[in-house]
């Protein structure tokens, strides 16, 4: 895969502390397309190995490769205008509307008019905001959620392969927070850009991050992915970092399609009762799925509605809300596990395939792991 | 709701309609009106004067004092500021007829000539400039850090980040500062005359040497004028060249 974001031993002291390394013999590789979320105690470097990046803090020592180019051979200026840019304070420029703000960098590189506002328009709508609403409003008149996302299309103008996020959703809370990060994921899905993201939470670096780049007092401590390092800590310090309930944050990170059982025992909705109460009886379960000729959920039957004369047992079939997208996350899962009927969960695809099921026992198993 | 956003406009225009209708009658009583009538072509020279001088000592101070306030924010320049902002700031607390005393004393030191319209330019000017300096560095200094580390980040250079983000976001203070500095040059401008600058502290001196009412409003009602035009001029300016997401929400709701 390409790397497209490499630093090799970077430090950074600053002049007048010159006992302190505020970022010491950075390294690593961030490949295309990943976000790499950067985290650790306040004070640990973070934000100033971010800025490094694209120069508004210069380094001490080391290197720094964006696709494959050395930053410090780059023109400065011409370096930032290809890495989109998004600070914890948003930043927008209050004498210009939204979409003069979102032109910036566009107009700065030259683009033509035209094309600059239909850029501005996609954004808008990529990040669910009317433009024909939007495109001429001024920043005071946005929610901090709303101009956050504004400052995220923002940097996202001129289509850079990069982008830097010093904390952008920290100043926001936590409801519009949690709805911020599911639409930024969204958004990345279709982007796939290389991101570097600087946070202090780290529910926010598990959930958000590719990789993720723990530091401690400028050293890098562990770089791996959330999974990985929820289940393989490099010391105690990562350990205590990631909090006691280490496993059950695994739960948000995990996917049902990981954890469940595929290929259940279902039944067509044709099919004759007398064969359904065979199956149960011969399965020594309690229900049985049923499926139509597209192997899409219908529901259930059980002894109980068997009962019930029927030529069919699509006539009998009970309907059941305990199904879950196949990428949703266990912790959500397991929390349908508890509400619902069966005890158990159909796991389903987005046309409503029966793809596997889910028990509490098949969550237990995947966190042993 | 028409009653009620109509009572704080009747709150407004009836005092100053009562000023104004006192002040009027006052003019005509005086003879003021008669006077000016009878002088006509010395009045309009007078006020002409009286607009050269406060027009070029303004568009002096304007260009220097945003120049100096924005200089004094750059870096380099930076270290120097809190001193020139001390200057300054003794510098605003000179009173008017101070200011034209020392044009008046200091000029000839440097070989210039104490009497006449320069040395009266020159002090206007020197009064001017200092809420302006004083506005421009401050307006700048105000604006967020976040907005410049934003454009910084963006690829900005020094220069965009100046006349895209700093001035237009500094500039309704800047305003300020330009309406403050007008409205105390109008008024310091008929000290002019003093020093022979010439304008409607004509009448308005000859006015009190005569113990001329008349006389003396003949000059001062202009002024006034004058005064209440240049600043209102301002506002409108301010409403065109201010951008609408910085200006100030009495004046988008009056708009």
């Amino acid at each position: 895969m390409n790397i497209m974001l490499k630093l090799e031993n970077v430090t950074k002291i600053y002049p007048g502390a010159e006992h302190i390394k505020a970022v010491d013999d950075l390294s690593f590789d961030l490949p295309e397309g990943e976000i790499c979320t950067v985290v650790g105690p306040s004070g640990c470097g973070k934000t100033t190995a971010m800025k490094m990046i694209n120069r508004l803090i210069p380094m001490t020592s080391g290197k720094i490769y964006v696709d494959g180019q050395n930053i410090n051979r780059l023109d400065t200026i011409e370096l930032r205008r290809n890495i989109g840019y998004v600070i914890q304070n948003i930043g927008l420029f209050p004498n210009m509307t939204i979409a003069e703000n979102i032109a910036v960098v566009p107009k700065m590189k030259g683009w033509d008019k035209d094309r600059i506002i239909e850029r501005a328009e996609s954004l808008l709508e990529l990040i669910n905001l009317p433009p024909e609403e939007f495109m001429d409003r001024y920043p005071r008149e946005l929610s901090g959620g709303q101009q956050q996302r504004i400052g995220v299309a923002r940097a996202m103008a001129a289509d850079p392969p990069i982008m830097l996020m010093d904390e952008p959703f920290g100043a926001i809370d936590p409801i519009n927070r949690e709805h911020l990060q599911n639409e930024f994921l969204r958004i990345q899905e279709k982007v796939k850009k290389t991101i570097v993201f600087v946070t202090h939470d780290i529910d926010e670096a598990i959930k958000m991050g590719d990789k993720i780049c723990l530091l401690k007092a400028g050293k890098l401590v562990q770089f791996d992915a959330p999974e990985k390092m929820l289940t393989e800590p490099a010391n105690d310090f990562v350990r205590d970092f990631l909090g006691g309930d280490r496993t059950l944050k695994r739960l948000n990170l995990l996917k049902l399609k990981a954890a469940m059982r595929p290929d259940p025992v279902v039944i067509m909705q044709g099919a004759s009762p007398a064969k359904a109460k065979a199956m149960l009886d011969d399965l020594k379960v309690d229900h049985l799925i049923v499926v139509d000729e597209e192997k899409r959920l219908l529901g259930y039957v059980n002894h109980q509605a068997l009962q019930k004369e029927a030529e069919e047992i699509g006539k009998v079939t009970r309907s059941t809300d305990s199904f879950m997208l196949a990428s949703s996350s266990l912790k959500d899962g397991l929390s349908e596990i508890f509400t619902h009927d069966l005890g158990y969960l159909i796991v389903v695809d987005d046309d409503k395939k029966v793809l596997g099921v889910l028990d509490t026992e098949d969550i237990r198993e995947i966190l042993r792991r | 709701m028409e009653g009620r956003s109509l009572t704080p406009i009747l709150k407004k225009i009836i005092p100053a309609l009562i000023t104004i209708a006192i002040v009027a009658w006052l003019y005509k009583f005086y003879g003021a009106w008669a006077y000016t009538i009878k002088n006509l072509a010395e009045f309009f020279r007078l006020t002409l004067e009286h607009l050269l001088l406060v027009i070029i000592s303004m568009a002096a101070a304007v260009t220097v004092g945003v120049g100096l306030g924005t200089l004094m924010t750059r870096k380099g320049f930076d270290r120097l500021s809190p001193a020139l902002m001390g200057v300054v700031n003794i510098w605003q607390s000179v009173p008017s007829l101070g200011v034209i005393a020392l044009a008046y004393g200091f000029l000839p030191l440097l070989g210039m000539s104490g009497i006449g319209v320069v040395p009266a330019l020159i002090a206007l000017f020197f009064h001017a400039v200092a809420p302006i300096v004083r506005n421009t560095y401050a307006g700048i200094q105000a604006v967020s850090k976040d907005v410049i580390e934003a454009a910084t980040g963006m690829g900005m250079n020094q220069k965009q980040i100046l006349f895209r983000i700093e001035l237009p976001n500094a500039l309704p203070v800047i305003m300020g500062g330009i309406r403050t500095s007008t409205a105390i040059i109008v008024g310091t401008a008929p000290l002019a005359f003093l020093i022979g600058g010439g304008g409607l502290g004509f009448w308005i001196f000859t006015g009190i040497a005569l113990m001329d009412m008349g006389i003396m409003m003949a000059g001062a009602v202009p002024v006034a004028l004058i005064a209440m035009l240049a600043d209102s001029a301002l506002a409108r300016t301010e409403k065109i060249v201010v951008s609408k997401g910085i200006q100030a929400e009495e004046y988008q709701v009056a708009m």
